[in-house]
C-alpha cells in the first residue's frame, strides 16, 4: 500500500479485489478468543438452533475485518479517516467472501483531499453480507 | 421485557485497556491479516509509524476484552441475547490506535422501538493525556421470532 494520489484515481474505479477463505467454524473460534466476542451464537452450534439459527454464523465483526484488509491493502492505515458498514446478511460457514471497492467520491476542501470508497464483502451469489464506506485522507 | 427510550443517553462504566503488541498481533493472525506492520515494530517504523499500529477494526478487542460487562448490561437494559444481530459499525479515527493504555466510555446514542428494535452504543477511545484517539458506533437488531 501507498499514499493515496488524490489526481490518480477517478469516481467508478475498482480496487483489486480480496478473496477470502472459505469460513469455518475453526475461523470464528479463534476470532471468538482474539476479539473478546464469546456470543454463543457464534461458537456453539446447540445455542444457535436453539435460538433460532440453522446453526452458527459468523461474527459480523469477522466479516468487517475481511473488509477492513481490502482498506489496509490498498490505503494506509494511517490515512484511513472512517470506516463503517452495515450488516446486511448473515453470513454462515462454508461461504466464501470476496471483498470488492469502488471509488465513489473525491473531493477537496480547505486543501484536505479525501477519498470514499464503496466496500463491500459478497458471497458467490453475489449476496452482499456488509457494505460501507471507506474514506481515506489523499495527498 | 423489551428495550424503551428511556436508555438513551445512559453511560455505561468507563474503563481502561491496555493495547499490547502481542494482541493486536494475535487478533492479526485471526482475521489472516498478514502486513508486517502489524507484527514487527522495525517493520511498523520503515513505513512511518512509531510502533505497530492496531489495524481498523481492533477497536473492537477493546470493547469486549476491556468491557465483559457488555453482556450483562445488555441484559440489564432488557436486550434478549440470543435474539441480537450487529446491524452496523463504524468507526472515526482521530489518531493512530498504538500499544498502550487506552480509556473508553461508551453511552446508549439511540433507540428505535416499534416492528424493527435497534439500540446504537456509541463509544469514545481515549489517550492517556484524554484526547480521542476514535469513536465506534456499534448498532444492534434485536430479533422478532
Amino acid at each position: 500500500m501507498a499514499k493515496i494520489e488524490f489526481d490518480k484515481v477517478e469516481v467508478g474505479q475498482t480496487l483489486p479485489p480480496l478473496d477470502v477463505p472459505v469460513i469455518e467454524h475453526a475461523n470464528l473460534v479463534r476470532y471468538a478468543g482474539a476479539s473478546g466476542d464469546f456470543n454463543p451464537i457464534h461458537n456453539d452450534p446447540d445455542f444457535a438452533r436453539k435460538a433460532g439459527l440453522d446453526g452458527t454464523i459468523s461474527h459480523g465483526m469477522y466479516v468487517m475485518a475481511q473488509v477492513g484488509r481490502l482498506c489496509t491493502s490498498w490505503a494506509e492505515q494511517k490515512d484511513i479517516a472512517y470506516f463503517g458498514v452495515t450488516f446486511k446478511a448473515m453470513t454462515k460457514l462454508g461461504e466464501k467472501l470476496t471483498v470488492v471497492g469502488t471509488i465513489k467520491k473525491k473531493f477537496e476542501k480547505d486543501g484536505k483531499k479525501t477519498v470514499t470508497v464503496l466496500v463491500e464483502a459478497k458471497n458467490e451469489a453475489g449476496e452482499v453480507k456488509a457494505g460501507g464506506d471507506l474514506v481515506v485522507n489523499a495527498v | 421485557m423489551a428495550v424503551t427510550k428511556d436508555i438513551v443517553g445512559k453511560k455505561l462504566d468507563r474503563f481502561d485497556f491496555t493495547v499490547e503488541r502481542g494482541k493486536i498481533k494475535e487478533f492479526c493472525l485471526a482475521i489472516n491479516e498478514k502486513n508486517p506492520i502489524y507484527f514487527d515494530v522495525e517493520e511498523a517504523k520503515k513505513a512511518g509509524y512509531s510502533d505497530v499500529p492496531a489495524p481498523p477494526t481492533f477497536p473492537t478487542v477493546i470493547m469486549f476484552w476491556g468491557y465483559p460487562k457488555i453482556w450483562n448490561d445488555m441484559a440489564e437494559l432488557g436486550i434478549d441475547l440470543s435474539k441480537i444481530l450487529h446491524l452496523k459499525e463504524e468507526y472515526t479515527y482521530h489518531k493512530i490506535l498504538y500499544p498502550g493504555k487506552v480509556y473508553a466510555q461508551s453511552e446508549i446514542s439511540d433507540v428505535k422501538v416499534g416492528r424493527a428494535e435497534i439500540v446504537t452504543f456509541k463509544t469514545t477511545i481515549y489517550d492517556e493525556k484524554n484526547d480521542p484517539i476514535l469513536s465506534a458506533e456499534m448498532a444492534i437488531f434485536i430479533r422478532k421470532d
